[in-house]
């Protein structure tokens, strides 16, 4: 059996003129979580609508479990659950109503029906709006009845387009508690998102994708370090304590001064060494500072580093591509 | 565990669709109750054509060999089975642009019966429409004649152009992607055919060139026939389709179905495959 969930090969498709995955090629291995991360437009939801069998790719191919999407798709569909960025639930009936509805399509009787739907509800916390339209629901209700939705049969594969965007922060947590215990369970999942945060906290992998491209695929770690090493920031106060700071450290380290941030930033290969030495030469000089840390580069970094932008913010003449 | 196997191939025999189409069905009635003005606008709207049409306009129009009571109520009951176009296209309209449809698709489960249950849905809202003016009408004073004969031919000739015009409403909702649009290009076509199709007025003291298309329009084949089941004896005629309107009707209905079944079959397919 093969080992990869997914496999793309020079995966494109185009929207008119408009390239929106263009010769992509990634994989997820059976048993582990990849992110596909990257602002709006770079082609996410183009791309995991693909993976579902709701597009067709205009050339390359992808694989879902050895299956082809186009040849095999009927297949495809036993193996994959997609959660989409916008509810795919019908407004006009209940989020219970809802779930006992996919439940039965998924061929289950009308008791096993209503005790996995009770027990997704129990799940996902829908408790409390279980009896109420899903028209009438939050956007985070909502999200939490479609995730619940994507779990009725446990999916070869799990894909979650962008599961949390627009969430309220309690929403979002039973989102992520979810998630990781899908995880636990060994569930094999795909999820985009344009949340960094969540990509480093949830995922094993990073694809990050701009503007339909791969710019970059590693672990949160492998990205981060692909930007560099560890630095000392020194915030200062105010301005004048910024152009002052500037002046003393210049004579003593190899400093990137980042003015509109207030920010002298050093380069920290020693780690805590080179910060006692900056924190030293600071408190010597007398100079108000706001803040002396030592940072890790984040993925904001590598973003930024990678694509020339930072993720989350539309890369110019982005398009959000929905069809 | 292997997932793999946690999944056994899914089927997609006859009675799986069956089965499919049912709980499909069975969605689209829930919303019934639940989108009252969907409802409505099968109900509200020949419920104030009858009355200006009974005590507005109605005196001033007469009609030999027949009440107008009873030549009003056969045109509202025509009128209300070409307006199904309208209703059936903007619910599917708004059908499609729901996420659900998505992941109807997504499922393994035979994508004709996500359209079936959507036409079923419609076909039995246009039902409870058709019953409710056939209340009111017998209410202010309709009296239908029905032989026996007569009342099962009214019956499957109803039922054919119920299921023609939901077939041709769903593919207009498919083609058409904003149940506003929908409803503002229904009436714009099929309000005008209403009013030629001989529902209010008759064809024959119509101007010309309103006189030609009323008589091949498919609407007034449809009022002819009801006209001509519920009053035995009064006949429209004018052309060959109102000499004989039930042929032409179910010609028009049959024609109606051979081509939207496969265009909205065909569209449902492509919008996946877009």
């Amino acid at each position: 059996m093969t080992k990869s969930a997914v496999e793309t090969a020079s995966l494109t498709k185009r929207f008119g003129s408009f390239v929106a995955v263009s010769s992509l090629d990634f994989e997820v291995e059976v048993g582990t979580v990849v992110a596909l991360l990257g602002p709006n437009g770079a082609g996410k939801t183009t791309i995991v609508r693909m993976l579902a069998t709701l597009l067709r790719p205009d050339a390359g191919t992808a694989r879902v479990a050895g299956y082809d999407v186009v040849r095999d798709a009927a297949r495809v569909r036993e193996l994959i659950s997609l959660t989409g960025q916008f509810a795919a639930l019908d407004k006009n009936l209940t989020a219970r109503e809802n779930l006992i509805l996919m439940a039965r399509l998924r061929d289950r009787s009308s008791p096993a029906a209503r005790r996995i739907a009770d027990e997704l509800i129990e799940r996902l916390d829908v408790g409390p709006f279980r009896d109420r339209l899903v028209k009438n629901l939050s956007g985070g209700e909502r999200r939490r009845v479609d995730l619940a939705a994507g779990l009725i049969d446990r999916p070869h594969l799990l894909v979650l387009d962008e599961p949390t965007t627009g969430l309220d922060p309690r929403s979002r947590q039973v989102v992520w508690s979810t998630i990781r215990e899908l995880v636990a369970e060994g569930v094999t999942l795909l999820l985009t998102t344009q949340y960094l945060e969540e990509a480093d906290a949830l995922a094993d992998r990073l694809v990050l994708i701009d503007h339909g491209r791969a710019v970059a695929a590693g672990t949160p770690a492998q990205l981060k370090t692909q930007v560099g090493q560890q630095r000392v920031d020194v915030v200062a106060a105010d301005s004048a304590a910024y152009e002052r700071l500037l002046g003393v450290l210049r004579g003593g380290f190899e400093i990137t001064p980042l003015r509109e941030q207030r920010t002298i930033s050093v380069p920290a290969p020693d780690e805590a060494g080179d910060l006692a030495r900056v924190a030293a030469a600071v408190s010597a000089s007398g100079i108000g500072v706001d803040e002396i840390a030592l940072r890790r580069p984040t993925l904001d970094d590598a973003f930024l580093a990678l694509t020339g932008h930072i993720a989350g913010e539309p890369a110019p003449e982005a398009e959000e591509v929905a069809a | 565990m292997s997932a793999v196997t946690g999944t056994a191939p899914r089927r997609t025999g006859p009675l799986e669709f069956v089965r499919d189409t049912l709980l499909l069905t069975g969605r689209s009635l829930r919303a019934i109750p639940r989108v009252p003005e969907r409802l409505l606008d099968v109900t509200i709207q020949p419920i104030m054509f009858i009355l200006l049409f009974l005590y507005v306009f109605g005196s001033a129009i007469h009609v030999s060999g027949i009440s107008y009571k009873d030549y009003l109520f056969p045109g509202i009951i025509g009128q209300s089975l070409a307006f199904g176009v309208i209703g059936a296209g903007a619910a599917t309209s708004a059908d499609m642009a729901e996420g659900v449809i998505d992941r109807f698709r997504s499922m393994p489960i035979s994508r004709l019966s996500v359209i079936s249950g959507q036409v079923i849905g419609q076909f039995c809202e246009q039902v409870l429409g058709l019953a409710i003016i056939a209340v009111v009408g017998l209410a202010l004073g309709w009296s239908p004649h029905v032989t026996p004969i007569h009342a099962i031919e009214l019956v499957v000739l109803t039922v054919l152009a119920l299921i023609a015009f939901t077939w041709c409403g769903v593919l207009f909702g498919m083609l058409v992607r904003s149940p506003d649009a929908v409803q503002g290009m229904g009436f714009i076509v099929i309000m005008p055919l209403t009013f030629m199709a001989g529902t209010f007025v008759p064809i024959a003291g119509m101007d010309a060139i309103p006189r030609a298309i009323a008589e091949w329009d498919p609407i007034s084949a449809l009022v002819a026939t009801v006209r001509s089941l519920t009053t035995p004896g009064f006949h429209t005629g004018g052309s060959w389709q109102l000499d004989h309107p039930e042929i032409a009707m179910a010609l028009w209905c049959m024609v109606l179905m051979a081509v939207c079944v496969p265009l909205a079959l065909r569209r449902f397919n492509r919008t996946l495959a877009q």
